[in-house]
């Protein structure tokens, strides 16, 4: 049996709840939360974590040395440094629309890194 | 463009000044000029390249570029007149507005009505009074930010924060990202300054070290910081002897505040809230100079970009009442005064006409409290925070409880006892 805390973020409490885990990683207990929602969001946080993921490229061919970019839906915290990499040699051509994809299929999780801004020259 | 035909004329396009511009348009205000300082609309929100905005406003999360998209293309739409690269030296108290580009050199407007929304700006180093070297190195959160963001420049590799505002938080995430070394966000506080949102996402997920109740004593380093001396405080918020370390470092980050921007509004003789350090406002968001409005930032510090919003939108549409000469209706006026526990609150006054929100902000984080206002308003709360600002929703009919005699109301926070 391990313990893990997680910070429910539903609202202005922020309950610290504490997790207990069996072996097999299923969750038994759950101490701390104060009401249901808090209690499904811990769960969820511990089963799968996920950040929508956000930075900027680096652009060519314009006067704005960067475009803004997001995952269009989040992605496993455990992701981020490495989807963060992934974005180094990526480089964004005006013009560009919001919403645009800028590199697909990031870290071959089916999630697109779009714009966030438009980008002319 | 006719200058001299200007219904309401908007200082700032931020997300307070894009949301005033349009709701004045949309309640029938004809001549909307945005005046905005930068080459684009949309104010800070540029280098805000982080999600969690417009989750109330727009009910999905969005990154700040892209908020700022949603009210640029509105602005256009509308046929909202905007003067870019165009910075206000002045404004008077009978609505006389100087402002200056390279264009057309000086101009001299006089709109029927005003809007400032200025937004505010960071406590920098000189008003923390930190002892040490004064070397290259040291920014405020929110200049690293567009260095970051914008510039795509690095401040530093290794870098130290003090405060843990929002923007502090998140930079400490995004410098990570980019590479750099976070060795500890110093906080003075028992708790973070900003969201626990933020706290878990920027700081716990990439296993960030925040130190509770340290501050940093001493700066180190001649050309270039080269290390920060810290100690753990006590409840006076004084450095404990004997608690010094110090942390090597190239660059140091204040987030220890932000501050309303309100220059103008001095010049216009607008009355300041020396708690909140943006204008006096009563619910329609106008100043004690009549046809000037306020709204956002410039008003008081919010937490979400979404109430910046929303409270412009008050000021837009006020304004443009006024700039169709129609009264704004103000039968009485009731003071609101914080009391026990509450910092400050906004508006600061309201005329017990309509339905009106109350925005405060608390002194000391306190659990199990009732939130009051006079004897018309009270609430339970499990936890109040100085770092996530209360609402309350008043009624016209919980209002309009109040004896014609009464002219103020004291907002606060009491303990709840409990009966078992």
């Amino acid at each position: 049996m391990v313990e893990e805390k997680i910070i429910c973020i539903g609202c202005p409490l922020g309950c610290e709840t504490t997790l207990k885990i069996d072996d097999q990683g299923e969750v038994v207990k759950i101490i701390g939360y104060k009401c249901k929602e808090g209690q499904q969001y811990v769960l969820e946080e511990y089963r799968s974590p996920v950040r929508v993921f956000t930075a900027t490229v680096l652009t060519e061919n314009s006067s704005r040395s960067l475009l803004p970019v997001r995952t269009n839906r989040p992605i496993l915290k455990t992701k981020l440094m490495e989807a963060a990499r992934a974005l180094v040699s990526t480089r964004a051509k005006p013009p560009v629309r919001v919403g645009q994809i800028i590199l697909a299929n990031l870290l071959n999780t089916g999630t697109n890194v779009v714009a966030t801004d438009d980008l002319f020259d | 463009m006719n200058f001299s035909e200007i219904d309401v004329a908007i200082i700032g396009s931020g997300p307070a000044g894009m949301a005033a511009a349009i709701k004045a348009k949309e309640e029938g205000a004809e001549h909307v000029l945005i005046l905005e300082r930068q080459e684009q609309l949309g104010g800070l929100l540029h280098q805000c390249v982080h999600n969690g905005f417009g989750l109330f406003y727009f009910g999905q999360d969005l990154t700040g570029p892209e908020y700022a998209h949603r009210f640029a293309e509105k602005v256009r739409d509308l046929g909202i007149e905007v003067l870019l690269e165009t910075m206000v030296t002045q404004i008077s108290p009978d609505r006389k507005l100087t402002a200056v580009n390279s264009r057309e050199g000086p101009l001299h407007l006089l709109p029927k009505s005003i809007v400032l929304a200025m937004g505010c700006r960071e406590r920098s180093r000189g008003q923390l009074n930190v002892p040490g070297t004064r070397p290259a190195g040291i920014f405020t959160a929110g200049t690293a930010q567009r260095f970051v963001n914008v510039e795509g420049l690095i401040p530093g590799k290794r870098v130290v924060i003090l405060g843990s505002g929002d923007i502090g938080m998140i930079m400490a995430r995004r410098l990570t990202l980019e590479g750099a070394e976070v060795r500890a966000v110093v906080e003075i506080l028992p708790y973070v300054g900003g969201l626990t949102r933020n706290e878990v996402q920027c700081l716990h997920d990439f296993h960030t070290p925040l130190l509770l109740e340290h501050t940093v004593t001493e700066i180190h380093g001649e050309q270039r910081v080269e290390a920060v001396s810290i100690a753990k405080v006590d409840k006076d918020k004084r450095p404990i002897n004997g608690t010094e370390q110090m942390i090597a470092c190239d660059t140091l980050l204040l987030s220890v505040g932000l501050i309303p921007e309100n220059e103008l509004s001095r010049m216009a003789g607008v009355e300041l809230d020396p708690l909140t350090g943006g204008p006096i406002v009563d619910q329609f968001r106008e100043t004690n100079v009549s046809g000037i409005f306020a709204g956002g930032n410039v008003v008081h510090v919010h937490d979400l970009v979404d109430d910046v919003s929303w409270e412009a939108e008050i000021a837009g549409a006020s304004a443009a009442q006024f700039a169709r000469k129609e009264k704004l209706e103000k039968r009485r006026r009731i003071i609101l005064k914080p009391g026990r526990n509450i910092r400050c609150v906004v508006p600061q006054a309201v005329s017990a006409q309509n339905d009106v929100i109350l925005y405060a902000r608390v002194k000391d984080m306190e659990e199990n409290v009732q939130l009051k206002v006079g004897d018309i308003f009270a609430q339970s709360l499990r936890v109040v925070k100085p770092g996530e600002m209360l609402k309350v929703n008043l009624s016209h009919s919980q209002l309009s409880q109040l004896k014609e005699d009464i002219v103020e109301q004291i907002i606060e926070c009491e303990r709840r006892r409990y009966d078992g």
